[in-house]
């Protein structure tokens, strides 16, 4: 189960001059459940697009999507999206903007009893209890980012999609965010499908790292990440296999450059 | 640091710094400095020209008590407030509701865009033979050019805000699975909440201009009128009174708009101060 499957799947853009730009060529890729996979690649090489595309945010040319056998089309219930944006709502407090979640999963403007309590729940596990009144402006971008976290996981996501979640924040509290989040999974078990360009994050925190190619988007080479989880509780970066996956993922982006 | 440390050469030089940095700090300070140099300068140069160029403050304090006593300030006021507050009430409503209504849906915008531009291309005063050929001289026309000098920037402005929502605050609702119609009511119409504080702002200014306007030159009454007939009788001493009654309104007005501001977009900081 949360099976995620990408089949022979083709995106082409426009291009200012008329042509087509082709972004993913023929990809097929199989998310087993529960794994937490991620993609990564030089800029342009359609990562993103992948991911648009699974959230149901974009439509494909052709080819399937599909979770757990079932054919994707417009954004599910089923997923969650974290985005490098976090893109929470300016006018709505961190709670509130927690229970938008909810409120868009269920088409329901009103939270039951129950789905309150998720949320105060959810937001005591991304640390962030005492802070539900604030509005997001008042947070730094490293706790902005937690609350979009909540945001996904309130919904008690099966496919978890994450765009860049931490591009945008400073080396310490992206390290911090790296582990809270393997912590999280860890505990809500989804499967997880996350873009970076970080390769060293790419291979801390994953099962399988997918490199792909430059355009047309291809998968170039699918590294099975053998270290042991959890990896907070060692030094996982200090790792032989560590370091020995790292050359092996940079030579083959490094050919793609 | 210990407050009685001994001044450097360097203090002392800055000492009347110092004396600005302390009054830039009292906010009641500076408005009160202000005041008072006003009203120096004032006396000042009206005690160098005739008082029916300029009035001495005492002369216009004394004509505006004298005035407020016989009623005929208070008067004028409530002429003057009444009609206003009509005009300007229906333009914010009818502004935004119709600035909404084509900001979300273009197809009507694109119908109607082109009679908004013109109507409001046009000067206001322009429109006013027009308006009393058909709904004569009284109040009705009062309360129409209120009406009109107020809505369309109230209009226009909340047409921007409501075509100009975030699109990756749209795409990030579309993501958590949000209809057409909730992604509406929780990304469309919040984000265009500034600005129709930002379109009342510009109204309340206009409808002002439109009130006077009138007054003056439609039904001769209020505040307008008094204006018109101290002016003319170069009366200024009087003619000042209702000037005060103006300003007093128009800065009543804009504390109502901040305070409007302040608990309908708490979220809102300013950027610069």
């Amino acid at each position: 189960m949360r099976e995620l499957e990408f089949i022979k799947v083709n995106k082409s853009y426009a291009s200012p001059s008329g042509d087509r730009l082709l972004a993913l060529d023929d990809f097929s890729l199989k998310i087993d459940g529960g794994r937490f996979v991620s993609v990564v690649g030089p800029s342009g090489c359609g990562k993103t697009t992948l991911l648009r595309m699974a959230a149901g945010l974009i439509p494909s040319d052709s080819g399937e999507i599909r979770l757990d056998g079932v054919v994707l089309q417009n954004p599910s219930p089923k997923m969650s999206m974290v985005f490098q944006g976090i893109g929470l709502m300016p006018w709505k407090t961190i709670v509130d903007n927690v229970a938008l979640g909810v409120q868009l999963q269920a088409h329901r403007a009103k939270l039951t009893e129950e789905e309150r309590r998720l949320v105060d729940a959810t937001l005591a596990l991304v640390g962030l209890s005492g802070f539900e009144r604030y509005y997001p402006h008042q947070l730094s971008g490293g706790m902005q980012q937690r609350v979009g976290l909540a945001r996904a996981l309130v919904r008690q996501p099966e496919i978890l999609l994450m765009d860049e979640p931490f591009g945008a924040l400073d080396a310490q509290t992206r390290t911090v965010l790296q582990d809270e989040l393997l912590t999280l999974w860890g505990r809500v078990k989804s499967t997880v499908l996350f873009i970076t360009h970080d390769l060293d994050e790419a291979i801390y925190l994953s099962d399988m790292v997918v490199v792909m190619g430059r355009r047309p988007g291809r998968i170039k080479q699918v590294l099975d990440v053998k270290l042991p989880q959890p990896r907070y509780g060692y030094d996982a970066r200090a790792e032989a296999e560590f370091a020995r996956l790292r050359a092996i993922a940079w030579q083959s982006i490094k050919e793609e450059l | 640091m210990t407050q009685a440390a001994p001044l450097s050469s360097g203090e002392r030089k800055n000492g009347a710094q110092s004396v600005l940095a302390l009054i830039g700090r009292s906010y009641y300070l500076v408005g009160t400095l202000s005041v008072v140099l006003f009203l120096a300068l004032w006396q000042g140069v009206s005690m160098n020209v005739p008082p029916v160029i300029l009035p001495a403050p005492a002369k216009v304090l004394e004509a505006f008590v004298q005035l407020t006593a016989s009623g005929e300030l208070v008067k004028a006021t409530a002429e003057t407030i009444w009609p206003f507050t009509v005009g300007l009430v229906v333009a914010f409503i009818v502004g935004t509701a119709l600035g909404l209504v084509l900001g979300i849906l273009r197809p009507i915008a694109r119908f109607l865009d082109p009679y908004i531009f013109v109507f409001w291309s046009i000067p206001n005063i322009a429109w006013l033979p027009l308006f009393i050929a058909w709904f004569g001289v009284g109040n009705l026309t009062l309360v129409i050019f209120v009406f009109v000098s107020a809505v369309f920037p109230q209009l226009l402005t909340v047409e921007a805000g409501a075509k100009e929502a975030d699109s990756f605050l749209v795409e990030v609702a579309r993501s958590l699975g949000g209809t057409k119609r909730e992604i509406l009511f929780t990304v469309v119409l919040p984000s265009a909440l500034p600005y129709v504080i930002a379109g009342l702002r510009v109204a309340v200014g206009r409808a002002l201009v439109g009130i006077i306007v009138g007054q003056l030159l439609i039904v001769a009454t209020g505040i307008g009128y008094m204006f018109q007939f101290y002016g003319e009788t170069l009366s200024l001493a009087k003619y000042f009174a209702p000037l005060i009654v103006i300003a007093a309104l128009a800065v009543a007005l804009n504390r109502g708009v901040n305070w409007a501001e302040h608990v309908l977009i708490p979220w809102k900081t300013r950027a610069f101060s």
